[in-house]
């Protein structure tokens, strides 16, 4: 009776499973569940994170007077630099869509942003993921671009009620349109599953791209909004067999350290490039 | 998994369980990522054998869909993998409880090994790994730290008087 009782039961479970894989792999039918289930298991995330937001706690606490009045002097100096930077960026600002205007071509559209903050990071050293504390509840829905205070951090691919999860653009299966600043040569940067590289994908050798170049985004495809920093050119390699060649790209998003980043709100074109 | 008669220790074992799963290490830590080893497999095994009648396939095989959405692996994957290591617990309990820790040590590398492999290949599926040495360290890991785990989920077990 034991025996074949939990057999059956087994099987009947392995064979969902299976089938249930197959689902996942091949359509996107089972997202609605992945979602209810996401915002289930959340909590596991905020209670592994939490030794961490409690020593943030503490450490707000203990710090001592003089740190505290040294880092209001020093974030004082900072946002002085930065209201400089943003006067300029207002005259300039209009100066461009004045200049849009005599093109005949639309002015660019001011992007909403929300500040999220890591509560976690997918624990697979093959995939590139981080939870975000925001979800479905602050508007968020999969596809939205996420920046950091440097670069493009990476974009938006499953959201619970309260959380989110994040593929940054280091892993395998990302990839980004850009653009060389300096010149406006496009290309896509893939991920590499390398913590701090990118590769420009089929480059050809007489590209007018040189060490140093900054890339952003293109906006081409509609999913990551114009203009963003991706990543410096590290090195350009050309193999004398190759017509392509092989640009490595260190990424300028701080994707191993911060804890805040932005998550851009754009209107979504029609065509999106798929995660 | 009723409450009573010390249900709620499996409960929080397994809640304990989930959390090592997706524990982090301070940034100034090296990545010891490879080396987690498989934390809710091997309560779930633990409690299997010792409990047969407290632990149930179709809990199991719930569990593991919150694992799938945990470690954001395809939905399907740990669910099976944990409602196998259940249906093998539950099939050989008796000779399973006989074992000597070490021994069930053996029996839980191949255990593990087995899941790594069904991950290995569902993940193969989606295009995100290939197959390496680091496939061994799992289980090589998890073997390590069953008889310490053995022990103290046993003084938990006989303090809490789950029958």
């Amino acid at each position: 009776m034991r025996e074949t009782g939990a057999g059956y039961l087994f099987s009947g479970l392995a064979l969902l499973s299976v089938v249930l894989l197959v689902l996942e792999l091949s359509t996107r039918l089972l997202t609605p569940m992945r979602e209810n289930l996401a915002t289930l298991v959340s909590p596991i995330y905020m209670l592994a994170e939490a030794p961490y937001s409690i020593a943030g706690v503490v450490d707000t606490f203990t710090s001592s007077h003089e740190d505290l009045r040294a880092q209001n002097a020093r974030l004082q100096r900072r946002v002085l630099e930065l209201a400089q930077i943003s006067q300029q960026y207002v005259a300039l600002r209009a100066e461009n869509d004045r200049m849009r205007e005599l093109l005949g071509s639309q002015s660019r559209l001011p992007y909403d942003v929300l500040v999220a903050e890591l509560v976690g990071i997918v624990p697979d050293a093959d995939t590139h993921q981080v939870m975000l504390d925001k979800g479905r509840d602050a508007g968020l829905e999969p596809g939205l671009a996420v920046v950091d205070a440097h670069g493009l951090f990476g974009q938006i691919v499953e959201v619970g009620a309260f959380t989110s999860r994040v593929l940054l653009i280091t892993d395998a299966n990302h990839a980004v349109p850009v653009r060389v600043n300096r010149n406006g040569v496009r290309s896509i940067a893939g991920g590499t599953g390398e913590r701090a590289q990118l590769l420009l994908e089929d480059v050809p050798i007489s590209a007018d791209i040189v060490d140093g170049d900054v890339l952003e985004t293109s906006g081409l495809g509609g999913r990551f909004p114009p203009g963003y920093p991706v990543g410096v050119v590290q090195s350009m390699l050309v193999s004398p067999t190759s017509t392509f060649a092989e640009v490595t790209i260190r990424p300028i998003a701080q994707l191993d350290r911060s804890r805040h980043v932005l998550v851009i709100f754009q209107i979504e074109s029609t065509s999106g490039a798929g995660p | 998994m009723n409450p009573a008669q010390g249900g709620w220790v499996i409960m929080l074992s397994l809640i304990v369980a989930m959390i090592l799963m997706v524990l982090r290490l301070p940034e100034f830590m090296p990545d010891l990522g490879l080396l987690r080893p498989q934390w809710l497999l091997m309560v779930v095994f633990f409690w299997v054998v010792e409990t047969p009648h407290r632990l149930g396939l179709v809990v199991a095989w719930l569990l593991g869909l919150l694992t799938d959405v945990l470690l954001a692996h395809p939905l399907g994957l740990n669910a099976f993998i944990l409602a196998g290591t259940t249906w093998v617990g539950w099939v050989f309990y008796e000779r399973l409880r006989m074992y000597s820790v070490f021994q069930q040590c053996a029996v839980l590398f191949v255990i593990v090994l087995l899941a790594e492999a069904c991950e290995l290949f569902a993940l193969s599926l989606m295009g995100r790994v290939g197959l390496s040495w680091e496939l061994l360290t799992t289980p090589a890991v998890s073997m390590f730290v069953w008889p310490f785990l053995y022990v103290l989920l046993t003084r938990l077990r006989i303090a809490a008087r789950v029958a």
